[in-house]
């Protein structure tokens, strides 16, 4: 143990002198906030009020928060969010890892497939969103003519420009972006699969489809539920895609959670009300990611 | 297909079988990957095609290459100031990358490597930043900013940068360390070396892998950061490329090709980046398994 050759004095000291500044920055800049967080949302206050102009409503904000029609409407796009970005990036990108890594694919044209469908995620999310909102727009737009050109035309709209398909263009956005990321994770965790598992079931006649179920999917496990987990709390954290967007139109059909409470902040002024809708937030990601430490146990793994 | 398909049938040999079945699977697979890497692809493309024209050659054919390449959108969006924006971003992502590498070294050292009433207490006291949503903080957080008088400057997006890539660094970090061996460290202490000394001179040329990937992944986290940036900084001379080019997308709404081609420049550094540290890259995000 590194205690060999120190005193008392400074076994105990000297950690602390390595953390000190961490947790400084940390005090300040993250726990101290959630703290104010609780207490601002207890006031009503805009940004010009000074804090003597802070007016006690006790729990009145959180009472607003669920009678508001739209605090809904967020939470449901969020929700959607969440399972359309599951099946795509967990279940759908796994079956794509698992195919690169089978021997379908040549080593090249496998190396190639997985660089082509990572990149759009080091890319950022403005110029994503931009990118999209120009090929979705109808006028520059190349989606409505692809689908003029492949017979589709019936499935045409303007799509961030009605109610019914704006979060939905959203959500496929980013499911473009993000789909690449996760697969690089599976293969990774495939990789790690004993090869001699795969020689095993093949001498055994098994084909492709059961190697997948009995030796892939039960390997990557771990990776899938972390994953899985990882995904449903980025869903109620997501901003910058439906800001940059749609912002959460039209008419806030589009609106989610992140967005909400920060056009209700720093748009509207209404302060006390978002530090409201920030503190609901809190209580659905705290919890999800509290069940996903229940669930995979691995941090409590980390720290025996 | 057809006759492939009778053929197998009435040659009822098992392997003839099973190789028919692999090469349709083979080029199913292969027509899948196309498809998939034309999708990611093709909206890159479109962009850089169509930056090279002008509005009406976009809005009358979208497909087609640009007549002869039109490089004055490029000059026009330069001039518009993406140079500083980008120049913004470089800063405000190098400081932030260096600063909340090395906070985090330390912090790991100390976790993983000294035996302290509380030790895990703090660990988990500097994890749970990971499960903070960072949208919970920012009210608090602009007033914080207003109240120590550096909003709207670098510091503002900088020191919350660093507070919140703290964790998952030092999760990182942490992890590495514990599976090193310790006995270059206790030669080093046996010898008479502090801990600082171990620390300089033995943990971090040891870590050093493993510290080039978080820095990569810190930098691509800093450099794509949107909300505080958005929130925090108020002057157009201090944006970061993300917000940057919201207002340039905002200003310049009508001219299509002018915007295309100020996307493509904006794209590049982080394309470039991501080609030369493609390893660090999947290493760092391996070892961590998160996303942002």
């Amino acid at each position: 143990m590194a205690s060999l050759g120190l005193s008392r004095w400074r076994k105990y000291v000297t950690p602390y002198l390595f953390l000190l500044p961490t947790l400084i920055i940390m005090i300040v800049f993250v726990y101290h906030p959630i703290v104010e967080n609780f207490r601002s949302s207890l006031y009503n206050w805009n940004t010009f009020s000074g804090q003597e102009n802070w007016r006690y409503v006790g729990l009145d904000n959180y009472r607003r928060v669920f009678d508001d029609p739209i605090f809904y409407t967020s939470i449901k796009n969020n929700i959607w969010y969440a399972v359309i970005s599951v099946a795509v990036q967990v279940c759908f990108s796994l079956g794509l890892a698992a195919l690169l890594e089978s021997t379908l694919l040549s080593r090249f044209s496998s190396s190639f497939f997985r660089t082509v469908l990572f990149l759009p995620s080091v890319l950022a999310v403005t110029i994503i969103g931009i990118t999209w909102m120009l090929m979705l727009n109808p006028s520059t737009g190349l989606v409505n003519q692809v689908l003029d050109e492949i017979g589709l035309a019936a499935v045409k709209h303007t799509w961030l420009g009605e109610e019914g398909t704006a979060i939905f263009s959203v959500i496929g956005v980013s499911q473009w972006q993000w789909t690449g990321y996760v697969m690089i994770l599976f293969i990774v965790a495939i990789q790690a699969i004993p090869h001699e598992l795969y020689e095993a079931a093949r001498i055994d006649g098994a084909n492709g489809l059961q190697q997948f179920w009995h030796i892939t999917v039960p390997g990557v496990r771990e990776t899938f539920l972390v994953m899985t987990t990882i995904t449903v709390i980025g869903a109620f954290k997501v901003f910058d895609i439906v800001w940059v967007m749609t912002a959460g139109g039209p008419n806030h059909a589009s609106e989610v959670l992140g967005n909400y409470l920060y056009r209700v902040g720093f748009r509207n002024d209404e302060m006390g009300y978002a530090s409201a809708l920030a503190g609901v937030m809190f209580l659905i990601t705290f919890a999800l990611s509290f069940a996903q430490i229940r669930f995979n146990g691995t941090m409590s793994r980390e720290t025996e | 297909m057809d006759t492939l398909r009778t053929q197998s049938s009435t040659t009822p040999s098992r392997t003839f079988h099973v190789n028919v079945g692999r090469l349709v699977s083979k080029l199913l697979v292969y027509v899948l990957f196309l498809v998939l890497a034309v999708i990611a692809l093709y909206p890159m493309v479109w962009i850089i095609t169509n930056s090279l024209k002008t509005d009406i050659d976009l809005f009358e054919s979208t497909w087609a290459l640009p007549k002869e390449p039109l490089w004055d959108n490029y000059q026009r969006a330069w001039d518009y100031g993406i140079a500083r924006y980008i120049l913004n971003s470089v800063l405000v992502t190098s400081v932030t990358t260096v600063v909340t590498v090395a906070l985090s070294t330390m912090a790991a050292y100390a976790l993983a490597r000294f035996d302290f009433p509380g030790r895990t207490f703090w660990f988990l006291f500097i994890l749970g930043g990971l499960m903070l949503a960072p949208q919970v903080a920012l009210i608090p957080l602009f007033r914080t900013l207003v109240k120590l008088g550096i909003y709207n400057t670098y510091l503002a997006m900088i020191l919350p940068y660093v507070a919140f890539g703290i964790p998952f660094n030092t999760f990182l970090l942490r992890s590495y360390l514990l599976g090193l061996p310790r006995e270059i460290e206790e030669a080093g202490l046996i010898d008479g070396a502090g801990p600082v000394r171990v620390f300089w001179h033995i943990v971090i040329p040891l870590s050093r892998p493993m510290i080039a990937s978080a820095m990569v992944l810190q930098a691509m986290t800093a450099w794509n950061e949107f909300m505080f940036a958005l929130t925090f900084i108020e002057s157009d001379d201090l944006r970061t490329l993300p917000i940057g080019i919201m207002s340039f997308m905002s200003t310049l709404r009508s001219e299509f090709t002018v915007v295309m081609a100020g996307l493509v420049i904006a794209a590049l550094p982080m394309i470039l980046v991501f080609l030369v540290a493609q390893r660090q890259f999947i290493r760092g995000l391996t070892a961590g398994g998160l996303k942002g």
